[in-house]
Protein backbone atom coordinates (compact mmCIF):
# COMPACT_ATOMS: atom_id res chain seq x y z
CA UNK A 1 0.00 0.00 0.00
CA UNK A 2 1.12 3.19 -1.35
CA UNK A 3 0.51 6.30 0.79
CA UNK A 4 1.93 9.47 0.36
CA UNK A 5 1.24 12.78 1.85
CA UNK A 6 2.05 15.99 0.38
CA UNK A 7 3.16 18.31 3.41
CA UNK A 8 2.95 21.54 1.79
CA UNK A 9 0.68 24.07 3.58
CA UNK A 10 0.85 27.56 3.52
CA UNK A 11 -1.99 28.63 5.34
CA UNK A 12 -1.46 28.41 8.84
CA UNK A 13 -4.79 28.29 10.15
CA UNK A 14 -5.80 25.10 9.20
CA UNK A 15 -2.38 23.64 9.60
CA UNK A 16 -2.70 22.31 13.08
CA UNK A 17 -5.97 20.36 11.53
CA UNK A 18 -4.26 19.50 8.60
CA UNK A 19 -1.70 18.16 10.34
CA UNK A 20 -3.77 15.65 12.01
CA UNK A 21 -4.27 14.18 8.86
CA UNK A 22 -1.44 13.28 8.15
CA UNK A 23 -1.17 10.14 9.98
CA UNK A 24 -3.10 8.45 8.02
CA UNK A 25 -1.06 5.50 6.45
CA UNK A 26 1.85 6.36 8.10
CA UNK A 27 3.07 2.69 8.47
CA UNK A 28 3.82 3.05 5.07
CA UNK A 29 6.12 5.61 4.84
CA UNK A 30 8.43 3.83 6.98
CA UNK A 31 10.65 3.51 3.76
CA UNK A 32 9.52 6.62 2.35
CA UNK A 33 11.72 9.84 3.66
CA UNK A 34 9.46 13.15 2.68
CA UNK A 35 12.21 14.38 0.63
CA UNK A 36 11.85 11.41 -2.26
CA UNK A 37 8.46 10.60 -1.70
CA UNK A 38 8.14 10.95 -5.49
CA UNK A 39 11.30 8.82 -6.29
CA UNK A 40 9.94 6.34 -3.87
CA UNK A 41 6.73 5.82 -5.20
CA UNK A 42 6.91 3.08 -7.94
CA UNK A 43 4.30 4.02 -10.61
CA UNK A 44 4.97 0.24 -12.44
CA UNK A 45 3.44 -1.17 -8.80
CA UNK A 46 0.62 1.42 -9.15
CA UNK A 47 -0.29 0.55 -12.21
CA UNK A 48 -0.21 -3.03 -11.82
CA UNK A 49 -3.33 -4.80 -11.10
CA UNK A 50 -5.09 -1.79 -12.68
CA UNK A 51 -7.90 -3.49 -15.14
CA UNK A 52 -7.78 -1.49 -18.27
CA UNK A 53 -10.95 -2.34 -19.38
CA UNK A 54 -12.40 -1.01 -16.44
CA UNK A 55 -12.82 2.47 -16.15
CA UNK A 56 -13.27 2.24 -12.29
CA UNK A 57 -9.84 1.11 -10.53
CA UNK A 58 -10.80 -1.83 -8.97
CA UNK A 59 -9.07 -1.28 -5.74
CA UNK A 60 -10.83 1.74 -4.16
CA UNK A 61 -13.76 0.95 -2.44
CA UNK A 62 -16.10 3.93 -1.86
CA UNK A 63 -19.67 3.91 -0.60
CA UNK A 64 -22.10 4.55 -3.08
CA UNK A 65 -23.04 7.94 -1.60
CA UNK A 66 -18.99 9.32 -1.16
CA UNK A 67 -19.39 8.94 -4.89
CA UNK A 68 -22.58 11.01 -5.48
CA UNK A 69 -21.07 13.25 -3.20
CA UNK A 70 -18.12 13.89 -5.19
CA UNK A 71 -19.69 13.64 -8.66
CA UNK A 72 -19.49 17.46 -8.26
CA UNK A 73 -16.23 17.36 -7.98
CA UNK A 74 -15.11 14.75 -10.00
CA UNK A 75 -15.32 15.17 -13.57
CA UNK A 76 -15.58 11.84 -14.48
CA UNK A 77 -17.23 9.22 -12.55
CA UNK A 78 -13.86 6.85 -12.55
CA UNK A 79 -12.17 7.10 -9.30
CA UNK A 80 -9.06 6.50 -8.99
CA UNK A 81 -7.96 3.42 -6.59
CA UNK A 82 -5.05 3.32 -6.34
CA UNK A 83 -3.65 6.67 -6.28
CA UNK A 84 -0.92 8.63 -5.79
CA UNK A 85 -0.80 11.60 -4.03
CA UNK A 86 1.25 14.24 -5.66
CA UNK A 87 2.15 17.00 -3.78
CA UNK A 88 3.30 19.81 -5.59
CA UNK A 89 1.97 21.46 -8.01
CA UNK A 90 4.54 21.06 -10.48
CA UNK A 91 4.81 17.27 -10.18
CA UNK A 92 0.58 17.15 -10.84
CA UNK A 93 1.08 19.38 -13.67
CA UNK A 94 -2.64 19.69 -14.83
CA UNK A 95 -3.64 16.81 -14.46
CA UNK A 96 -3.29 13.60 -13.46
CA UNK A 97 -5.62 12.09 -15.89
CA UNK A 98 -3.56 12.63 -18.65
CA UNK A 99 -1.98 9.36 -17.70
CA UNK A 100 -3.27 6.16 -19.06
CA UNK A 101 -5.29 4.28 -15.67
CA UNK A 102 -3.48 6.81 -14.13
CA UNK A 103 -4.32 7.57 -10.39
CA UNK A 104 -2.58 10.55 -10.11
CA UNK A 105 -4.44 12.94 -8.10
CA UNK A 106 -3.82 16.51 -8.94
CA UNK A 107 -3.42 18.87 -5.94
CA UNK A 108 -4.73 22.23 -5.49
CA UNK A 109 -2.29 24.74 -6.08
CA UNK A 110 -1.74 25.78 -2.53
CA UNK A 111 -4.77 25.32 -0.71
CA UNK A 112 -5.21 21.67 -0.76
CA UNK A 113 -3.10 18.87 0.25
CA UNK A 114 -3.59 15.68 -0.65
CA UNK A 115 -3.57 12.86 1.51
CA UNK A 116 -3.66 9.61 -0.28
CA UNK A 117 -3.50 6.37 0.63
CA UNK A 118 -3.28 4.45 -2.84
CA UNK A 119 -4.25 1.16 -1.92
CA UNK A 120 -3.64 -2.32 -4.01
CA UNK A 121 -5.07 -4.35 -1.46
CA UNK A 122 -8.72 -4.37 -1.70
CA UNK A 123 -9.57 -4.51 1.89
CA UNK A 124 -12.29 -1.83 1.93
CA UNK A 125 -11.65 -0.49 5.50
CA UNK A 126 -8.65 1.46 4.98
CA UNK A 127 -9.00 1.43 0.88
CA UNK A 128 -10.33 5.14 1.58
CA UNK A 129 -8.84 5.95 -1.65
CA UNK A 130 -7.34 9.32 -1.29
CA UNK A 131 -8.42 12.08 0.72
CA UNK A 132 -7.68 15.88 0.09
CA UNK A 133 -7.86 18.06 2.69
CA UNK A 134 -8.31 21.49 1.61
CA UNK A 135 -6.46 23.44 4.56
CA UNK A 136 -9.50 26.55 3.91
CA UNK A 137 -12.12 23.71 4.58
CA UNK A 138 -9.93 21.75 7.43
CA UNK A 139 -11.84 19.06 5.27
CA UNK A 140 -10.90 15.82 4.19
CA UNK A 141 -12.56 15.29 0.55
CA UNK A 142 -12.18 12.61 -1.60
CA UNK A 143 -11.03 14.04 -4.94
CA UNK A 144 -9.07 11.39 -7.01
CA UNK A 145 -9.78 12.94 -10.16
CA UNK A 146 -9.95 16.32 -10.01
CA UNK A 147 -8.43 18.69 -12.39
CA UNK A 148 -7.55 21.64 -11.17
CA UNK A 149 -10.02 23.41 -10.58
CA UNK A 150 -11.08 24.26 -7.68
CA UNK A 151 -13.73 21.68 -6.31
CA UNK A 152 -13.12 20.81 -2.95
CA UNK A 153 -15.16 23.26 -1.63
CA UNK A 154 -17.75 22.14 -3.33
CA UNK A 155 -17.27 18.92 -2.62
CA UNK A 156 -16.50 19.32 0.90
CA UNK A 157 -19.97 20.36 1.80
CA UNK A 158 -21.70 16.61 0.97
CA UNK A 159 -18.11 15.13 2.89
CA UNK A 160 -19.57 12.40 4.19
CA UNK A 161 -19.46 12.98 8.11
CA UNK A 162 -20.47 9.65 8.61
CA UNK A 163 -17.77 7.78 6.19
CA UNK A 164 -15.62 7.99 8.81
CA UNK A 165 -13.49 4.53 9.25
CA UNK A 166 -10.87 5.57 10.11
CA UNK A 167 -10.91 7.91 13.55
CA UNK A 168 -7.54 9.83 12.31
CA UNK A 169 -9.15 11.27 9.51
CA UNK A 170 -11.11 14.78 9.96
CA UNK A 171 -14.45 14.38 9.43
CA UNK A 172 -15.57 17.58 6.97
CA UNK A 173 -18.83 19.64 9.28
CA UNK A 174 -21.72 20.48 7.26
CA UNK A 175 -22.39 23.98 9.29
CA UNK A 176 -26.27 24.16 8.05
CA UNK A 177 -28.07 27.18 9.12
CA UNK A 178 -30.00 24.80 11.87
CA UNK A 179 -26.59 23.94 13.38
CA UNK A 180 -25.31 27.00 13.29
CA UNK A 181 -28.38 28.42 15.15
CA UNK A 182 -27.49 26.20 17.50
CA UNK A 183 -24.28 27.13 18.10
CA UNK A 184 -25.04 30.68 18.26
CA UNK A 185 -27.33 30.08 20.70
CA UNK A 186 -25.14 27.96 22.69
CA UNK A 187 -22.51 30.67 22.47
CA UNK A 188 -24.92 33.39 23.39
CA UNK A 189 -25.70 31.48 26.34
CA UNK A 190 -22.07 31.66 27.43
CA UNK A 191 -21.26 34.44 25.85
CA UNK A 192 -18.98 35.48 23.40
CA UNK A 193 -16.15 35.92 24.64
CA UNK A 194 -16.69 33.43 27.45
CA UNK A 195 -17.79 30.19 25.40
CA UNK A 196 -15.47 27.96 25.42
CA UNK A 197 -15.72 25.05 22.72
CA UNK A 198 -15.76 21.91 25.45
CA UNK A 199 -19.14 24.14 26.71
CA UNK A 200 -20.64 24.70 23.72
CA UNK A 201 -20.21 21.22 22.48
CA UNK A 202 -21.80 20.47 25.88
CA UNK A 203 -24.54 22.49 25.34
CA UNK A 204 -25.41 22.08 21.66
CA UNK A 205 -25.23 18.20 22.52
CA UNK A 206 -24.49 16.93 19.11
CA UNK A 207 -22.61 13.85 18.76
CA UNK A 208 -21.05 14.35 15.17
CA UNK A 209 -19.21 17.54 16.69
CA UNK A 210 -15.85 17.08 17.67
CA UNK A 211 -14.35 20.05 19.82
CA UNK A 212 -12.25 20.61 17.32
CA UNK A 213 -14.95 21.82 14.81
CA UNK A 214 -16.22 23.71 17.46
CA UNK A 215 -13.45 25.34 18.08
CA UNK A 216 -12.72 26.27 14.65
CA UNK A 217 -16.16 27.80 14.14
CA UNK A 218 -15.76 29.64 17.08
CA UNK A 219 -12.74 31.31 16.07
CA UNK A 220 -13.94 31.98 12.47
CA UNK A 221 -17.33 33.17 14.21
CA UNK A 222 -15.58 35.54 16.57
CA UNK A 223 -13.56 37.26 13.92
CA UNK A 224 -16.44 37.86 11.56
CA UNK A 225 -18.26 39.61 14.23
CA UNK A 226 -15.27 41.24 15.19
CA UNK A 227 -14.85 42.23 11.59
CA UNK A 228 -18.47 43.56 10.73
CA UNK A 229 -18.89 45.36 14.05
CA UNK A 230 -15.93 47.48 13.82
CA UNK A 231 -16.97 48.22 10.05
CA UNK A 232 -19.96 48.91 11.79
CA UNK A 233 -18.57 51.18 14.36
CA UNK A 234 -16.81 53.11 11.99
CA UNK A 235 -20.44 53.21 9.43
CA UNK A 236 -22.10 54.56 12.59
CA UNK A 237 -19.50 57.51 13.15
CA UNK A 238 -19.74 58.46 9.82
CA UNK A 239 -23.48 58.37 9.33
CA UNK A 240 -23.76 60.15 12.61
CA UNK A 241 -21.36 62.71 11.51
CA UNK A 242 -23.65 63.30 8.58
CA UNK A 243 -27.18 63.29 10.44
CA UNK A 244 -25.37 65.60 12.50
CA UNK A 245 -24.71 68.04 9.83
CA UNK A 246 -27.60 67.61 8.06
CA UNK A 247 -29.87 68.02 10.66
CA UNK A 248 -27.85 70.86 12.26
CA UNK A 249 -27.56 73.02 9.20
CA UNK A 250 -31.12 72.47 8.86
CA UNK A 251 -31.36 73.20 13.19
CA UNK A 252 -29.37 76.09 12.54
CA UNK A 253 -30.87 77.60 9.04
CA UNK A 254 -33.52 79.79 10.96
CA UNK A 255 -30.86 81.44 13.21
CA UNK A 256 -27.77 82.03 11.14
CA UNK A 257 -28.65 80.94 7.73
CA UNK A 258 -25.48 81.90 6.02
CA UNK A 259 -23.58 79.60 8.69
CA UNK A 260 -25.12 76.86 8.00
CA UNK A 261 -23.73 76.25 4.22
CA UNK A 262 -20.11 75.91 4.91
CA UNK A 263 -20.90 73.07 7.02
CA UNK A 264 -22.87 71.35 4.91
CA UNK A 265 -20.62 71.45 1.48
CA UNK A 266 -17.71 70.07 2.42
CA UNK A 267 -19.12 67.08 4.54
CA UNK A 268 -22.01 65.96 1.74
CA UNK A 269 -19.58 64.23 -0.33
CA UNK A 270 -19.34 61.20 2.31
CA UNK A 271 -16.61 58.72 1.83
CA UNK A 272 -18.25 56.42 4.16
CA UNK A 273 -20.48 56.03 1.09
CA UNK A 274 -18.23 53.74 -0.14
CA UNK A 275 -17.71 51.99 2.69
CA UNK A 276 -21.35 50.47 2.49
CA UNK A 277 -20.30 48.13 -0.39
CA UNK A 278 -17.71 46.49 2.17
CA UNK A 279 -20.39 45.33 3.64
CA UNK A 280 -20.51 41.88 2.59
CA UNK A 281 -22.12 39.74 5.56
CA UNK A 282 -20.97 35.67 5.43
CA UNK A 283 -23.86 34.21 4.51
CA UNK A 284 -22.78 31.35 6.17
CA UNK A 285 -23.43 32.86 9.40
CA UNK A 286 -26.64 33.15 8.40
CA UNK A 287 -27.32 36.67 10.35
CA UNK A 288 -29.27 39.10 8.75
CA UNK A 289 -27.90 41.48 11.07
CA UNK A 290 -25.46 43.41 9.41
CA UNK A 291 -24.46 46.53 7.83
CA UNK A 292 -27.92 47.91 8.39
CA UNK A 293 -26.82 50.63 10.12
CA UNK A 294 -26.44 53.46 7.65
CA UNK A 295 -29.69 53.52 6.14
CA UNK A 296 -31.22 53.30 9.09
CA UNK A 297 -29.30 56.83 9.99
CA UNK A 298 -31.36 57.88 7.23
CA UNK A 299 -34.82 57.72 8.27
CA UNK A 300 -33.77 60.61 10.89
CA UNK A 301 -33.76 63.08 7.96
CA UNK A 302 -37.13 63.55 7.56
CA UNK A 303 -37.84 64.51 10.59
CA UNK A 304 -35.74 66.97 10.28
CA UNK A 305 -35.79 68.65 7.07
CA UNK A 306 -38.73 71.41 6.38
CA UNK A 307 -40.45 70.81 3.52
CA UNK A 308 -38.22 72.06 0.83
CA UNK A 309 -39.54 72.49 -2.52
CA UNK A 310 -37.23 70.16 -3.94
CA UNK A 311 -38.41 67.38 -2.55
CA UNK A 312 -40.70 65.41 -4.18
CA UNK A 313 -43.52 64.64 -3.04
CA UNK A 314 -42.70 65.24 0.38
CA UNK A 315 -44.26 62.61 2.97
CA UNK A 316 -42.20 63.88 5.50
CA UNK A 317 -44.44 65.52 7.74
CA UNK A 318 -45.15 62.43 9.08
CA UNK A 319 -42.10 60.87 10.19
CA UNK A 320 -43.61 57.72 12.56
CA UNK A 321 -44.61 56.44 8.88
CA UNK A 322 -41.68 56.74 6.94
CA UNK A 323 -39.56 55.63 9.68
CA UNK A 324 -40.96 51.92 10.47
CA UNK A 325 -41.57 51.55 6.89
CA UNK A 326 -37.84 51.81 6.01
CA UNK A 327 -36.53 49.52 9.42
CA UNK A 328 -38.43 47.25 7.30
CA UNK A 329 -37.39 47.86 4.28
CA UNK A 330 -33.74 46.91 4.94
CA UNK A 331 -33.80 44.51 6.86
CA UNK A 332 -32.60 41.69 4.49
CA UNK A 333 -30.68 43.70 2.36
CA UNK A 334 -26.69 43.33 2.95
CA UNK A 335 -25.48 44.03 -0.39
CA UNK A 336 -27.67 46.44 -1.69
CA UNK A 337 -26.15 49.51 -3.31
CA UNK A 338 -29.44 51.18 -3.34
CA UNK A 339 -30.12 50.67 0.28
CA UNK A 340 -31.95 53.91 2.45
CA UNK A 341 -32.74 56.74 1.19
CA UNK A 342 -33.53 59.40 2.99
CA UNK A 343 -36.16 61.08 0.72
CA UNK A 344 -39.68 59.61 0.77
CA UNK A 345 -41.38 60.19 -2.47
CA UNK A 346 -44.57 57.95 -1.30
CA UNK A 347 -44.99 55.96 1.25
CA UNK A 348 -43.69 52.78 1.09
CA UNK A 349 -45.49 49.52 1.24
CA UNK A 350 -43.63 47.76 4.29
CA UNK A 351 -42.16 44.76 2.66
CA UNK A 352 -40.16 43.62 4.89
CA UNK A 353 -37.88 41.01 3.22
CA UNK A 354 -35.21 41.86 0.53
CA UNK A 355 -36.73 44.52 -1.30
CA UNK A 356 -34.21 46.82 -1.64
CA UNK A 357 -35.38 49.14 -4.73
CA UNK A 358 -38.28 50.44 -3.82
CA UNK A 359 -40.06 52.01 -6.95
CA UNK A 360 -40.06 55.40 -6.65
CA UNK A 361 -36.74 56.19 -4.30
CA UNK A 362 -33.82 57.88 -6.11
CA UNK A 363 -30.41 55.77 -5.79
CA UNK A 364 -28.54 57.02 -2.81
CA UNK A 365 -26.59 59.01 -5.35
CA UNK A 366 -29.37 61.15 -6.13
CA UNK A 367 -30.46 61.63 -2.84
CA UNK A 368 -27.21 63.02 -2.06
CA UNK A 369 -27.51 65.59 -4.69
CA UNK A 370 -30.91 66.07 -3.62
CA UNK A 371 -30.11 66.47 -0.16
CA UNK A 372 -27.31 69.23 -0.63
CA UNK A 373 -29.63 71.85 -2.10
CA UNK A 374 -32.81 70.39 -0.07
CA UNK A 375 -30.59 72.07 2.96
CA UNK A 376 -29.09 74.65 1.72
CA UNK A 377 -32.73 75.64 0.98
CA UNK A 378 -34.24 76.26 4.11
CA UNK A 379 -31.03 78.20 5.38
CA UNK A 380 -32.05 80.58 2.74
CA UNK A 381 -35.38 80.97 3.72
CA UNK A 382 -37.00 80.47 7.24
CA UNK A 383 -37.87 77.16 7.67
CA UNK A 384 -41.37 76.85 9.30
CA UNK A 385 -41.00 74.49 11.71
CA UNK A 386 -38.85 74.92 14.85
CA UNK A 387 -36.33 72.29 14.52
CA UNK A 388 -34.81 70.88 17.51
CA UNK A 389 -31.07 69.40 17.47
CA UNK A 390 -30.44 66.32 15.44
CA UNK A 391 -32.23 64.38 19.38
CA UNK A 392 -34.93 62.06 17.41
CA UNK A 393 -38.30 63.36 17.68
CA UNK A 394 -40.43 62.12 20.52
CA UNK A 395 -43.20 60.39 17.65
CA UNK A 396 -40.28 58.82 16.10
CA UNK A 397 -38.90 57.11 18.98
CA UNK A 398 -42.44 55.77 20.06
CA UNK A 399 -42.86 54.33 16.20
CA UNK A 400 -39.50 52.59 16.33
CA UNK A 401 -39.80 51.40 19.73
CA UNK A 402 -43.39 50.21 19.10
CA UNK A 403 -41.91 48.83 16.04
CA UNK A 404 -39.48 46.58 17.77
CA UNK A 405 -42.38 45.18 20.33
CA UNK A 406 -44.94 44.31 17.39
CA UNK A 407 -42.55 42.59 15.83
CA UNK A 408 -39.87 40.81 17.30
CA UNK A 409 -39.02 38.94 14.06
CA UNK A 410 -37.43 41.08 12.86
CA UNK A 411 -33.45 41.02 12.89
CA UNK A 412 -31.13 43.23 15.28
CA UNK A 413 -30.83 46.34 12.98
CA UNK A 414 -27.06 46.92 14.45
CA UNK A 415 -26.65 43.53 15.13
CA UNK A 416 -24.56 44.04 18.21
CA UNK A 417 -23.31 40.84 19.99
CA UNK A 418 -25.77 39.46 22.27
CA UNK A 419 -24.83 40.11 25.97
CA UNK A 420 -24.50 37.30 27.87
CA UNK A 421 -27.46 35.92 29.63
CA UNK A 422 -26.32 34.25 32.65
CA UNK A 423 -24.11 37.82 32.62
CA UNK A 424 -27.58 39.82 32.49
CA UNK A 425 -29.97 37.82 34.98
CA UNK A 426 -26.93 37.96 37.70
CA UNK A 427 -26.63 41.78 37.34
CA UNK A 428 -30.45 42.10 37.42
CA UNK A 429 -30.71 39.89 40.49
CA UNK A 430 -28.08 41.66 42.14
CA UNK A 431 -29.92 44.87 41.35
CA UNK A 432 -32.98 43.33 42.88
CA UNK A 433 -35.02 41.57 39.84
CA UNK A 434 -35.46 38.24 40.46
CA UNK A 435 -37.18 37.37 36.94
CA UNK A 436 -37.65 39.29 34.23
CA UNK A 437 -40.07 40.20 32.26
CA UNK A 438 -40.85 42.10 35.69
CA UNK A 439 -44.72 41.33 36.19
CA UNK A 440 -44.91 45.24 37.40
CA UNK A 441 -43.75 47.95 35.37
CA UNK B 1 -43.01 29.31 28.29
CA UNK B 2 -40.84 28.46 31.03
CA UNK B 3 -38.74 31.05 32.73
CA UNK B 4 -35.47 30.65 31.20
CA UNK B 5 -36.36 31.65 27.41
CA UNK B 6 -38.64 33.95 28.33
CA UNK B 7 -35.74 35.78 29.93
CA UNK B 8 -33.76 35.20 27.35
CA UNK B 9 -36.41 36.50 24.51
CA UNK B 10 -37.13 39.94 26.64
CA UNK B 11 -33.57 40.25 26.97
CA UNK B 12 -33.37 40.51 23.57
CA UNK B 13 -36.13 42.44 22.71
CA UNK B 14 -34.12 44.52 25.14
CA UNK B 15 -31.23 44.46 23.27
CA UNK B 16 -32.98 45.14 19.98
CA UNK B 17 -34.77 48.21 21.32
CA UNK B 18 -31.42 49.52 22.60
CA UNK B 19 -30.08 48.87 19.12
CA UNK B 20 -33.06 51.29 18.05
CA UNK B 21 -32.37 53.72 20.33
CA UNK B 22 -28.36 53.73 19.22
CA UNK B 23 -29.51 54.48 16.11
CA UNK B 24 -30.88 57.78 17.15
CA UNK B 25 -27.74 57.74 18.77
CA UNK B 26 -29.58 58.10 22.25
CA UNK B 27 -27.21 58.11 24.97
CA UNK B 28 -27.51 55.16 28.01
CA UNK B 29 -29.98 57.88 30.17
CA UNK B 30 -31.10 58.74 27.21
CA UNK B 31 -32.37 55.36 26.20
CA UNK B 32 -33.29 54.21 29.97
CA UNK B 33 -35.97 57.05 29.53
CA UNK B 34 -37.10 56.45 26.20
CA UNK B 35 -37.32 52.58 26.67
CA UNK B 36 -39.51 53.11 30.72
CA UNK B 37 -41.66 55.70 28.89
CA UNK B 38 -42.62 54.08 25.55
CA UNK B 39 -41.88 50.51 26.35
CA UNK B 40 -42.20 50.19 29.94
CA UNK B 41 -39.26 48.73 30.68
CA UNK B 42 -37.79 49.29 33.81
CA UNK B 43 -34.29 51.55 33.43
CA UNK B 44 -32.38 49.60 35.63
CA UNK B 45 -32.91 46.73 32.89
CA UNK B 46 -32.33 48.70 30.05
CA UNK B 47 -28.97 49.80 31.78
CA UNK B 48 -27.68 46.33 32.80
CA UNK B 49 -28.62 45.39 29.17
CA UNK B 50 -26.16 48.03 27.59
CA UNK B 51 -24.04 47.38 30.06
CA UNK B 52 -23.88 43.94 29.13
CA UNK B 53 -23.74 45.14 25.49
CA UNK B 54 -20.93 47.27 25.88
CA UNK B 55 -18.86 44.80 27.24
CA UNK B 56 -19.63 42.18 24.42
CA UNK B 57 -19.64 45.54 21.39
CA UNK B 58 -16.56 47.13 22.93
CA UNK B 59 -15.04 48.50 19.96
CA UNK B 60 -18.25 49.65 18.74
CA UNK B 61 -19.30 51.25 22.18
CA UNK B 62 -15.94 53.15 21.70
CA UNK B 63 -16.50 54.57 18.58
CA UNK B 64 -20.01 55.17 19.36
CA UNK B 65 -19.02 57.20 22.37
CA UNK B 66 -16.39 59.69 20.65
CA UNK B 67 -18.53 60.01 18.06
CA UNK B 68 -21.26 61.38 20.18
CA UNK B 69 -18.51 63.75 21.81
CA UNK B 70 -17.66 64.70 19.08
CA UNK B 71 -21.30 65.99 17.63
CA UNK B 72 -21.75 67.16 20.88
CA UNK B 73 -18.42 69.16 20.61
CA UNK B 74 -19.08 70.48 17.06
CA UNK B 75 -22.34 71.24 18.40
CA UNK B 76 -21.17 73.80 20.74
CA UNK B 77 -18.39 75.16 18.51
CA UNK B 78 -21.08 76.25 16.06
CA UNK B 79 -23.26 77.80 18.94
CA UNK B 80 -19.88 79.65 20.14
CA UNK B 81 -19.54 80.62 16.59
CA UNK B 82 -23.44 81.68 15.71
CA UNK B 83 -23.44 83.57 19.11
CA UNK B 84 -20.36 85.52 18.54
CA UNK B 85 -21.43 86.37 14.91
CA UNK B 86 -24.80 87.37 15.94
CA UNK B 87 -23.19 89.47 18.73
CA UNK B 88 -21.06 91.48 15.99
CA UNK B 89 -23.95 91.74 14.19
CA UNK B 90 -25.56 93.72 17.04
CA UNK B 91 -22.39 95.56 17.71
CA UNK B 92 -22.80 97.21 14.28
CA UNK B 93 -26.29 98.03 14.63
Amino acid sequence: MLAVSPLRSTRDEGQGEMMESFSIGTDDFADLSEGNLLESINFDDLFMGINDDEDVLPDLEMDPEMLAEFSLSTEESDMASSSVSVENNNKSADNNNNNDGNNIVTTEKQDEVIVIAANSSSDSGSSRGEEIVSKSDESVVMNPSRKESEKGRKSSNHAARNNNPQGKRKVKVDWTPELHRRFVQAVEQLGVDKAVPSRILEIMGIDCLTRHNIASHLQKYRSHRKHLLAREAEAARWSQRKQLLAAAGVGRGGGSKREVNPWLTPTMGFPPMTSMHHFRPLHVWGHQTMDQSFMHMWPKHPPYLPSPPVWPPQTAPSPPAPDPLYWHQHQRAPNAPTRGTPCFPQPLTTTRFGSQTVPGIPPRHAMYQILDPGIGIPASQTPPRPLVDFHPSKESIDAAISDVLSKPWLPLPLGLKAPALDGVMGELQRQGIPKIPPSYA
Amino acid sequence: MEDSSSSAAYIRLVHRLIEECILFNMSKEECMEALSKHANIKPVITSTVWKELEKENKEFFEAYTRSRAERASERETRQRIQSVVSDSSKERI
